[in-house]
C-alpha cells in the first residue's frame, strides 16, 4: 500500500512537470527518454529481477511494437491505439514462442534463446520487404486521429503512464502469490517445482507481461520519433542498455530500475552531445584544435557504449546489488 | 556440382567456426561461465593479424604464432583481474561481466581503429585449387582448416597426454573433486580462458584475410560459437568441433539454395530447434539442463 502511495504521488508530481517547463522541446525530450528506460527496464525487471529469467532479447518486444505500429499506420492509417494492441498481440506471440521452448530449460539456456529469437526477428526484419528493411519506415503524416504529435506532451504522459503501470504491476506482483512464486523460483527452481509450483507456466506469465508493456513502448517510440529502423529499435546494445539499466538501479527492486534511468539516460545524453567535450574545452583545459580536442569532439559521442561497459564491469565487480542494494546493506 | 561445392566450402569455414567454438566449450567446461565477450576476443584476433600484415608485414598465418601467445596472456590476465571474481555468483552476473568486457572491447576498438572495415588482401586472397569437376577452394580458406586441424590435434594431445591437461578435464568434470584431488582449480580457470581466448584469436586471425575486419564483427561470431556450442553439447570439445563443421555446411548450404541474407537466420533457428529437441546437443549428457 505504501508503495503504491508512493507511486501515486511521484507519478502526479511527474504530470506536472509538463505545466512548468513550457516549451522547451530538449529537456522534454531528455525527460521522455528517461521515462522511457526506466518504464522498458521496470517491464524487464519483472521477468529478469522477480523470476530471475534474464532476457538479453527484449528489444524484439520493442521492434514488435514498434515496427506492428508503424507498419498498421502507413499501410491502413489504423488508429494508433488499435496499433498498439496489434503490437501487444505481436509481442506476444514472440514471446510464447520463445517461453515454450526455453522455459523448459534452466541456467544459460534462457539467456541464450532469448538472444537468438531476437536477432531473428532483426534479420527477418532487416531481410524484407514490407518492413521497409534496412531503410527503416518514416511516418510522414502528421495529423493523425486529431493529436498532435509535434508536440512532445502527448508522448511524454503516454510513457509516464506504462511507467506507472509497470510500477503498479510490480508493487502489486510483489505481494501477490504469482510474486512469491516467481522468486521462489529465482532463488531456488528445484525447491519451487518439488513444492508444487509449475515453473514454465509463472515464468511464461512474467514473460507475457513484461513483453506486452515493451511493446507498447515500442509503439510510443516509433510515433514519437516518427522514424523507426532495426539498428534503432531491435539492436542487441539496446536490450544491453535495458539490463544496464536495471542493475545499476537494483534487480529486483521495485524503483531500482527508475534510479537507473535517471542517472544512465542524462550520462548517454551528455556523452552523445559531447557535453563533456565541450565542457573540457570551455575550461581551458584541452585546446579545441588541438589533436587531443578533435580526437574528442570527433569521438567521444560515440564513446557512451564504451561507458556502459566500464559502468557494467564495475557495478558487477563492487556494486552486484546495485545502489539500492547499498542503502540496504548500510540499514 | 554445386552441391559438392557448397559442402565443400562449408567444411572449410566450419573448422574455423569449429575453432572458436572449442574455444569457448572448453571455458564453458571447466568454468561453467558463459563468455559472452568471445565474438570480440575473435575480433581482437582479426586485428591483430590484420596490423601483423600491414605494420610488419608479417603473412597472416605466420603472425599465429604471435597472436597465440599474446591471446593466451591476455584471456590469462583477464580471468585473474575480473572473470575469477564472479565464480562463485550467480551466472547472470557472470554473462553480464563478460557482456560488459565486450563491450569495453569492441567500443575501444571502434574509437582507436574507427568503424571503417578493414580488408586484409594477401597475394592468394583470390586465388583458389581447380578440382576436378569444376570445383573451386579458395586458398586462405584451405590453408586456415589445415591449420584448424593442426590446432586441435595439438589440443587434444594436450588435454589427453599433459598433467595440466587432464587436470583441465578433472575441472571440467568436477570443480569440488578436483580440488579436493589436490588441483588448483583456480589456476586451471585462468588456463582454461586463456587457451579459449588463444582460440577464439586464432579463428579470428584465420578468417581475417576472407572476411570484413570490423569493431562489431565479434557480434554474429559469439551467436554462431554459442550456437555451436549448444549443438555438440555445452561444455563438450568433441561436440564443439563437430558442431562447427555442422554449422559451417549449414551456412554454406543455405546461402546457396535459400539466399545469403537468410544464412544467420537458417542458423539461428537451427539452435532453437536443438533447444526443442535435444537440448543436451548432441554430445553433452542428458539431466543437466
Amino acid at each position: 500500500m505504501k508503495q503504491i502511495a508512493l507511486i501515486v504521488i511521484l507519478a502526479a508530481m511527474a504530470a506536472v512537470v509538463p505545466l512548468f517547463m513550457g516549451e522547451n522541446p530538449y529537456f522534454t525530450g531528455i525527460l521522455i527518454s528517461v521515462l522511457m528506460m526506466a518504464a522498458l527496464s521496470s517491464a524487464w525487471n519483472l521477468l529478469g529481477g522477480y523470476a530471475g529469467q534474464y532476457s538479453f532479447g527484449h528489444a524484439a518486444y520493442f521492434g514488435a511494437g514498434a515496427y506492428t505500429t508503424m507498419i498498421l499506420i502507413t499501410l491502413y492509417n489504423l488508429n494508433p491505439l488499435l496499433c498498439m494492441a496489434a503490437g501487444m498481440v505481436v509481442a506476444s506471440i514472440i514471446a510464447l514462442i520463445t517461453g515454450s521452448i526455453v522455459f523448459r530449460l534452466r541456467g544459460h539456456y534462457f539467456a541464450l534463446a532469448s538472444i537468438a529469437v531476437a536477432e531473428i526477428v532483426r534479420l527477418s526484419v532487416l531481410n524484407f520487404e514490407f518492413t521497409g528493411g534496412a531503410q527503416g519506415i518514416l511516418l510522414s503524416d502528421l495529423s493523425l486521429w486529431g493529436l498532435d504529435l509535434n508536440s512532445k506532451n502527448p508522448f511524454y504522459y503516454g510513457m509516464l503512464l506504462v511507467l506507472v503501470v509497470s510500477l503498479g504491476i510490480t508493487a502489486y506482483l510483489r505481494k501477490s502469490k504469482t510474486g512469491f512464486y516467481l522468486q521462489a523460483i529465482r532463488e531456488d527452481q528445484d525447491a519451487a517445482a518439488s513444492l508444487g509450483i509449475n515453473l514454465s507456466f509463472y515464468k511464461n506469465k512474467a514473460l507475457l507481461i513484461s513483453a506486452a508493456l515493451t511493446s507498447v513502448l515500442g509503439s510510443l517510440y516509433g510515433l514519437y520519433i516518427r522514424f523507426i529502423d532495426t539498428s534503432a529499435v531491435l539492436d542487441l546494445r539496446l536490450s544491453i542498455e535495458i539490463i544496464l539499466t536495471a542493475i545499476i538501479g537494483g534487480v529486483g527492486t521495485l524503483w531500482g530500475p527508475v534510479i537507473g534511468a535517471v542517472l544512465l539516460v542524462p550520462l548517454a545524453e551528455m556523452l552523445r552531445s559531447n557535453f563533456i567535450g565541450d565542457a573540457l574545452v570551455k575550461a581551458g583545459l584541452v585546446s579545441e584544435t588541438s589533436g587531443m580536442g578533435l580526437f574528442l569532439k570527433e569521438n567521444l559521442a560515440h564513446a557512451h557504449v564504451l561507458v556502459y561497459g566500464i559502468i557494467t564491469v564495475l557495478c558487477i565487480l563492487y556494486l552486484p546489488k546495485g545502489i539500492l542494494g547499498l542503502f540496504r546493506r548500510v540499514k | 556440382m554445386l552441391f559438392f561445392q557448397s559442402l565443400l566450402s562449408g567444411i572449410l569455414t566450419g573448422g574455423v567456426y569449429a575453432l572458436a567454438g572449442i574455444g569457448m566449450s572448453l571455458v564453458f567446461g571447466v568454468m561453467n561461465i558463459s563468455n559472452f565477450a568471445h565474438g570480440d576476443l575473435m575480433m581482437l584476433g582479426m586485428y591483430l593479424a590484420y596490423f601483423a600484415f600491414t605494420l610488419l608485414h608479417i603473412d597472416p598465418y605466420l603472425s599465429l604464432v604471435l597472436i597465440m601467445p599474446v591471446a593466451f596472456l591476455f584471456g590469462f590476465m583477464l580471468e585473474k583481474l575480473f572473470i575469477n571474481r564472479v565464480i562463485h555468483h550467480p551466472h547472470q552476473n557472470q554473462i553480464l561481466l563478460t557482456v560488459g568486457l565486450g563491450l569495453i572491447m569492441s567500443n575501444t576498438a571502434l574509437l582507436a581503429f574507427t568503424s571503417d572495415p578493414k580488408i586484409l588482401t594477401t597475394s592468394y586472397s583470390s586465388s583458389a585449387y581447380n578440382l576436378p569437376g569444376g570445383i573451386f577452394l579458395s586458398v586462405p580458406l584451405v590453408i586456415s582448416f589445415l591449420i584448424t586441424c593442426g590446432i586441435t590435434a595439438l589440443l587434444s594431445l594436450f588435454l589427453l597426454k599433459t598433467s595440466t591437461g587432464m587436470a583441465l578435464r578433472a575441472t571440467s568434470q568436477n570443480r569440488e573433486a578436483a580440488q579436493l584431488m589436490g588441483i588448483n582449480v583456480a589456476k586451471m580457470s585462468a588456463i582454461a580462458f586463456g587457451i579459449g581466448t588463444a582460440l577464439a584469436a586464432t579463428a579470428g586471425a584465420l578468417i581475417a584475410p576472407t572476411y570484413y575486419i570490423h569493431p562489431l564483427a565479434g557480434h554474429s561470431f559469439l551467436l554462431k560459437a554459442f550456437t555451436i556450442c549448444v549443438l555438440g553439447g555445452l561444455g563438450s570439445v568433441i561436440g564443439a568441433g563437430v558442431g562447427g563443421l555442422i554449422i559451417g555446411v549449414v551456412e554454406a548450404m543455405s546461402s546457396t539454395y535459400i539466399s545469403t541474407d537468410w544464412k544467420d537466420v537458417v542458423v539461428f533457428v537451427l539452435f532453437l530447434a536443438v533447444l526443442l529437441l535435444r537440448p543436451q546437443g548432441l554430445f553433452g549428457k542428458k539431466g543437466e539442463q
